[in-house]
C-alpha cells in the first residue's frame, strides 16, 4: 500500500484548518470595523 | 502598588493589551513560519523513514503535536478561566474564549492525521480505543466551551461560564494522557519518557521543531482572537472610538 495519499491528505487537511483558523479572526476583525466605521459615519450624520 | 500588581492592572486594561499585543502578533507569526518550514524541510526531506511505519511516520511530525496542542490549550484555557472565576481578570475570560477555536482546530488535526496514519499502520481509520475516543471527547468539550460562550447574550456572564466548563472539562485531561496505561489501546504510549525519548535524532528534532512551532501559532492566533473579542465587547467604549477615529484619519 502506498502511503503518498495519506501523507499528502494529512498535510493538506491541516493546512487547510490552520489556515481556516489563522485567517477567520482576520476577516472578522475587518468586517467587524467596517461595521463600526460605517455606524460611526451614521451618527455624525444625523449630528 | 506591587509591582506584580501593577503588571497584572497594566496588562488586564484592554486598551494596553489591545496595543502591546498587536505589535507582538506579526513576530510570533514570523517565529511559526520560520519553525514550520525548517522542521517540514528535516521532517519531509532529511529524516528517513521508520523501519516499522515506513513512509507515514512523516504523518507523525504534525499528529503528534497537534495531540500535545490541543491537551495544553486546555489545560491553558482551565487555569485561566480558574484566575478568572477567582480574581475576576476580564483578559483572562477573552483568553478562555479565544482560545477554545484554537485548541478545537489543534484537536481536529490531531483526531483527522491520526486517522490517516491509522490505515496503513493498523488497517483501519478508527477504532474506540481509549485514547483515541477520550480525544474525540475533548473535541466536543471544545465545542461545548464556544457554544456555551455563544448561548448566553451577556457577554462576562457567558465567559464566567466558558470559565467554568473549562476547569470542570480538565477532568478528561488525565484520562487522555494516562488512557494508554489504564487501558488495553491499541495506541501506543508516550516515546517520551521519563528515560528519554525512544526516538533518533533524525526524527526528534523535527518533531520538536514543529511543536515549538505550533506554540507560535497558538500565541499569534490566540491574540489576533483576544484582540477581536475585546473589540467586540468593547465597541461602545471610549478607547475603541478612539481607535476607530485614528484609522479614519
Amino acid at each position: 500500500m502506498s502511503h503518498t495519499p495519506f501523507i499528502v491528505g494529512a498535510y493538506l487537511i491541516s493546512a487547510v484548518v490552520l489556515f481556516w483558523a489563522a485567517i477567520a479572526p482576520v476577516v472578522n476583525k475587518r468586517s467587524l470595523l467596517r461595521q463600526l466605521k460605517n455606524r460611526q459615519t451614521r451618527m455624525d450624520k444625523l449630528q | 502598588m506591587n509591582p506584580i500588581f501593577l503588571f497584572f492592572h497594566k496588562t488586564g486594561s484592554p486598551p494596553w493589551f489591545y496595543k502591546y499585543s498587536g505589535k507582538l502578533i506579526p513576530w510570533l507569526w514570523a517565529v511559526f513560519l520560520a519553525l514550520t518550514v525548517y522542521g517540514l524541510y528535516l521532517g519531509l526531506v532529511v529524516a528517513p523513514a521508520d523501519y516499522q511505519q515506513g513512509e507515514s511516520v512523516r504523518i507523525m511530525y504534525l499528529h503528534v503535536p497537534s495531540a500535545w496542542m490541543s491537551m495544553m490549550i486546555y489545560g491553558l484555557m482551565a487555569i485561566m478561566g480558574f484566575i478568572a472565576l477567582v480574581w475576576r481578570i476580564r483578559i483572562m475570560e477573552v483568553l478562555v474564549i479565544s482560545s477554545a477555536p484554537v485548541g478545537a482546530a489543534f484537536t481536529i488535526i490531531a483526531l483527522i492525521t491520526g486517522s490517516l496514519w491509522g490505515r496503513p499502520t493498523w488497517g483501519t481509520y478508527w477504532v474506540w480505543d481509549a485514547r483515541l475516543t477520550s480525544e474525540l471527547v475533548l473535541l466536543f468539550l471544545y465545542f461545548g466551551v464556544i457554544a456555551l460562550y455563544n448561548a448566553f447574550d451577556e457577554p462576562r456572564k457567558a465567559a464566567r461560564a466558558a470559565s467554568l466548563m473549562s476547569i470542570v472539562g480538565a477532568i478528561n485531561l488525565p484520562i487522555i494522557y494516562f488512557s494508554v496505561e489504564w487501558w488495553n489501546t491499541l495506541h501506543q504510549g508516550s516515546s517520551m519518557g521519563s528515560d528519554g525519548p525512544g526516538i533518533h535524532p533524525s526524527m526528534l528534532l523535527p518533531l520538536l521543531l514543529m511543536a515549538t512551532a505550533t506554540k507560535f501559532f497558538y500565541g499569534a492566533n490566540l491574540l489576533s482572537r483576544a484582540r477581536l473579542t475585546l473589540l467586540k465587547q468593547d465597541h461602545r467604549k471610549r478607547w475603541v472610538q478612539d481607535l476607530l477615529s485614528k484609522e479614519s484619519h
